[in-house]
């Protein structure tokens, strides 16, 4: 079998359109990568993270299909408010979608909790 | 001796306290009376209906709710099947322009903040990243 698209049109459109989202709810940035790692999916996907532009600030989703693994790595300044419990927990969702042949779903759902986890508090007594 | 009568006591106590649980089954013979006359004798089922009926329904269900779980991913056209071979080509989204071949340029900055590329309680303390994995 020959290597292919891994997404329609209209699947990447929807993963695009949850990053945009993710992005607007938590005013930080979500970037997905889907594909084999060449080595250890834990040193690539923080290797990917790393190439970001603004690491500190950003969610990297890694899945690896072929080796069914996904990992989220989460820059310095996100994880103040988004715990690694939390990312545990959109990792179990996209888990459950990827389980059943759900990629794009899980991809979707699990960008969207963290952005939902990542949200900061309204500052409403600013000085 | 006083306490040699109190354990004795107790003992028969204890068996009295047993033994309904015991005779009651024993003398349940209601429980053996033969079927009622009213009821229709029903025909001998034959081993392969029998074992259609116990065997093949709960197989058809098995087969039919596996369907249902896949249809849906199946009719949107996704590609994953969970089981088989991925071989498609890398997608990032929201990476940088140039791909993976950016990771590779970064490498040498990246070594430079991080000695070891692990997940170590160490690592995470000076970079100050987070995450998590899960697998399926």
């Amino acid at each position: 079998m020959p290597a292919g698209e891994a997404f329609t049109s209209s699947e990447r459109y929807d993963i695009d359109r949850a990053i945009r989202n993710a992005e607007t709810v938590s005013r930080f940035e979500f970037s997905v990568f889907v594909g084999a790692s060449d080595e250890e999916t834990g040193p690539f996907a923080r290797r990917l993270h790393a190439a970001l532009t603004a690491p500190d600030r950003s969610v990297l989703v890694m899945v690896d299909p072929a080796a069914r693994i996904v990992e989220i790595v989460t820059g310095a300044e996100v994880r103040r408010y988004l715990d690694d419990s939390e990312v545990h927990l959109a990792a179990l969702t996209m888990q459950s979608a990827f389980a059943v042949g759900d990629l794009v779903g899980g991809i979707t759902r699990g960008v969207l909790q963290l952005a939902d986890h990542a949200r900061r508090p309204l500052m409403r007594h600013a000085e | 001796m006083k306490n040699i009568n109190a354990s004795v006591v107790r003992r028969y106590v204890r068996v009295a306290a047993l033994s309904p649980a015991v005779l009651v089954p024993m003398v349940a013979a209601p429980a053996f009376a033969d079927v009622p006359v009213q009821w229709e004798s029903g025909e001998p089922v034959s081993a392969l209906y029998a074992l259609l009926l116990l065997a093949g329904i709960p197989l058809l269900l098995f087969a039919g709710i596996t369907l249902l779980v896949y249809v849906p991913s199946m009719v949107r056209g996704e590609k994953y099947v969970p089981g088989l071979a991925w071989r498609n080509e890398i997608e990032w989204f929201g990476g940088p322009r140039d791909g993976v071949e950016a990771v590779d340029r970064n490498d040498h900055d990246a070594i430079e903040s991080s000695d070891s590329p692990d997940t170590s309680d160490e690592a995470v303390a000076v970079t100050g990243r987070g995450g998590s994995r899960a697998r399926w």
